[in-house]
């Protein structure tokens, strides 16, 4: 973090290496969760990897939810003394309509409470990415902040290495990682993948809230370091779009925002007007009365799943993470940090594997894009694929008509008057299939929504 | 967006952005490749898909929005939003821009 620009070629906080040219392995361009996962495995195999971040410090640029799911980070560092949280110890799925209606389906399996938790913490991404970075160091990594990668290096159609915002800021190495999240400007630069199309990319924006311990704790039904992680669907949560908002809590703050296509908001419904009407309907907004706006944020989310995804190697490079489009939002699930890591993982590796044999050209790195298609990476993408087709079709239906007809049934089933619960339950069941329009498409519908929750 | 609850959260986007923590480059990385393309559009999906407004048409300005970069959030938004490719969108020079504190 220092003032003066340190040239790559005389770094300041590096003695005797008079030129970075083939002093690395490989190149990270990006400290990120896949980064990071990527240069710690990388250094655990033994070679020598040099991380660039932009930012001032791993994390300062970095915004999520978020839960942050940890089975592979588990296998790379000791996680016990990362900075968590909380462990999740409910998921909270909310309808919200417009009319101020909730209706909720809630779990709290007993076993979330015990280690490992289910891996899944929730987490804030400035300290998390610095702690994760730190313990790459630690493994040997050299990390180079405020140091912006501009462009990819080639021979040939070789990529080697990368061109960066420092004066005299070319560095060559045998393989490049790139692992620059959403906005991947280098690999769209070089040419490795198109930029997505707007109905394949989310607007997220976040606040954070300030309360105290107890607060939260009473508020959530919390004890300890159990957490919650709530999310909402329907036109309560994010209007006319297709999307979702969410609150999660931390220790002393709670995390709020919403994510929905930039196409909803290029058609007009901005993300604050959004965040407005979400952080103001009745479900949400005393969870987080009284608490101190602490941290406004925005972030982009790739969401065209498998069949958005580029290609992942190239002669001397890898794409991993975001970069490579690789986020599971389904509805359900949003994750991203996992297959971050487990893309990072299986990239690392598989580098250290073809620099052992000397190559590092597209054929010798493809146990990468081998292994990751054989993990649960590209598995879930490809099963949820049909998710965001299914979802356009019935957006009205999902997210305006059966918020309200859920609601409706709801105040008809336990309807308080002189008539038989039976005929409260007619009613309701009526209500229901009018939305759904009647057995038969209430059938077709359950069809094609089956595969959510398989 | 609805009636049934209009107690809108007491926060503008001043507010708002006054939580950000930012370093300044001095110099804007944010700009528009063809002013004539903005003149000629009508829809100015950029300032719609901001979370921080820094696009702004004024009524003055032939159609082409002026660029507040010292409030971006770096989210990208306006890079996939521009349905004519018209946004000039790079990171801010080496490590200036947004800081973010919590994430
Ligand atoms: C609002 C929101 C909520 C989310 N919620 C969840 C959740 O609850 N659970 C979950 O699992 N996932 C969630 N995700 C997804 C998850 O955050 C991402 O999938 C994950 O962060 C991707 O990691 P990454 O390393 O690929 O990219 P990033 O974490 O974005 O890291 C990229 C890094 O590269 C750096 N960089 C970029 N370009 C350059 C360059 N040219 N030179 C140098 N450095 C560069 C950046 O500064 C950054 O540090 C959410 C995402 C958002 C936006
Ligand atoms: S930047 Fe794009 S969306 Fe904005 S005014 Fe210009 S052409 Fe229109
Ligand atoms: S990157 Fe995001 S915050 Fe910055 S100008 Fe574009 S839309 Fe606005």
């Amino acid at each position: 973090m220092s003032e003066s620009e340190p040239t790559l070629q005389k770094p300041n906080h590096q003695t005797e290496t008079p030129n970075y040219d083939d002093a690395y392995d490989a190149i990270v361009v990006g400290a990120g969760l896949s980064g990071t996962a990527a240069a710690l495995t990388m250094a655990r195999e033994g070679l020598d990897v040099l991380l660039l971040e932009r930012g001032p410090a791993p994390g300062t640029k970095n915004v999520f939810g978020g839960v942050l799911y940890t089975p592979t980070i588990r296998e790379l560092v000791d996680i016990d003394d990362a900075p968590l949280e909380r462990y999740i110890a409910e998921k909270k799925f909310s309808m919200l309509s417009a009319d101020g209606d909730e209706t909720a389906v809630s779990m709290r399996p007993s076993a979330w409470s015990d280690d490992p938790h289910n891996d899944s913490y929730t987490v804030l991404r400035r300290r998390f990415d610095e702690w994760f970075a730190k313990q790459a160091e630690e493994a040997g990594v050299t990390l180079i902040t405020e140091t912006t990668v501009t462009d990819v290096l080639r021979d040939g159609d070789t990529i080697v290495g990368v061109r960066t915002d420092r004066p005299d800021g070319e560095i060559r190495a045998p393989v490049v990682v790139l692992a620059e999240g959403a906005n991947s400007l280098v690999s769209e630069t070089a040419g490795l993948k198109d930029r997505p199309d707007r109905e394949d990319v989310a607007v997220s924006v976040k606040e954070v809230f300030k309360l105290n311990r107890e607060t939260i704790d009473d508020r959530f039904h919390l004890d300890g370091d159990a957490g919650a992680a709530y999310h909402y669907f329907g036109e309560g949560a994010v209007g006319e779009a297709v999307g979702g908002g969410f609150v999660y809590t931390n220790k002393r703050t709670v995390s709020v925002g919403v994510a929905y296509r930039i196409e909803d908001a290029a058609q007009g419904q901005t993300p604050e007007a959004t965040l407005d009407a979400f952080e103001s309907h009745p479900a949400v907004a005393p969870l987080v009365r009284g608490g101190r706006r602490i941290e406004y944020s925005a972030h982009a989310i790739p969401e065209g799943g498998a069949d958005a995804m580029p290609d992942l190697v190239y002669d001397g490079a890898v794409v991993v993470g975001d970069a490579a489009g690789l986020v599971l939002n389904s509805g359900v699930h949003l994750e991203g940090t996992n297959m971050a890591v487990e893309s990072g993982y299986h990239a690392g590796k598989a580098i250290a594997a073809a620099i052992e044999d000397g190559r590092t050209d597209e054929a010798a790195l493809a146990a990468y894009p081998r292994d990751l298609e054989d993990s649960f990476v590209v598995e879930n993408l490809r099963h949820y694929d049909w998710f965001h087709r299914t979802i356009a079709t019935d957006r009205q239906f999902l997210f305006e008509d059966l918020p309200r007809a859920l609601a409706d049934a709801e105040t008809e089933y336990f309807k308080m008057d002189r008539s038989s619960k039976e005929a409260h339950t007619d009613a309701a069941r009526e209500r229901l299939l009018d939305a759904t329009g009647g057995w038969v498409g209430a059938a077709k519908r359950a069809w094609r929504f089956r595969r959510m929750l398989s | 967006m609805s009636t049934a609850h209009p107690h809108v959260p007491d926060v503008s986007t001043e507010d708002r952005l006054y939580t950000v923590k930012y370093r300044d480059s001095g110099e804007s990385h944010l700009g528009i490749e063809n002013a004539d393309i903005c003149t000629e559009c009508t829809t100015n999906e950029c300032t719609s898909v901001c979370p921080a407004a820094v696009w702004t048409v004024d009524d003055d300005s032939d159609g082409v929005p002026s660029i507040a970069y010292e409030n971006c959030l770096e989210c990208g938004s306006c890079r996939f939003g521009c349905p004519y490719d018209n946004v000039e969108w790079t990171y801010p020079k080496t490590g200036s821009g947004v800081v973010f504190k919590q994430g």
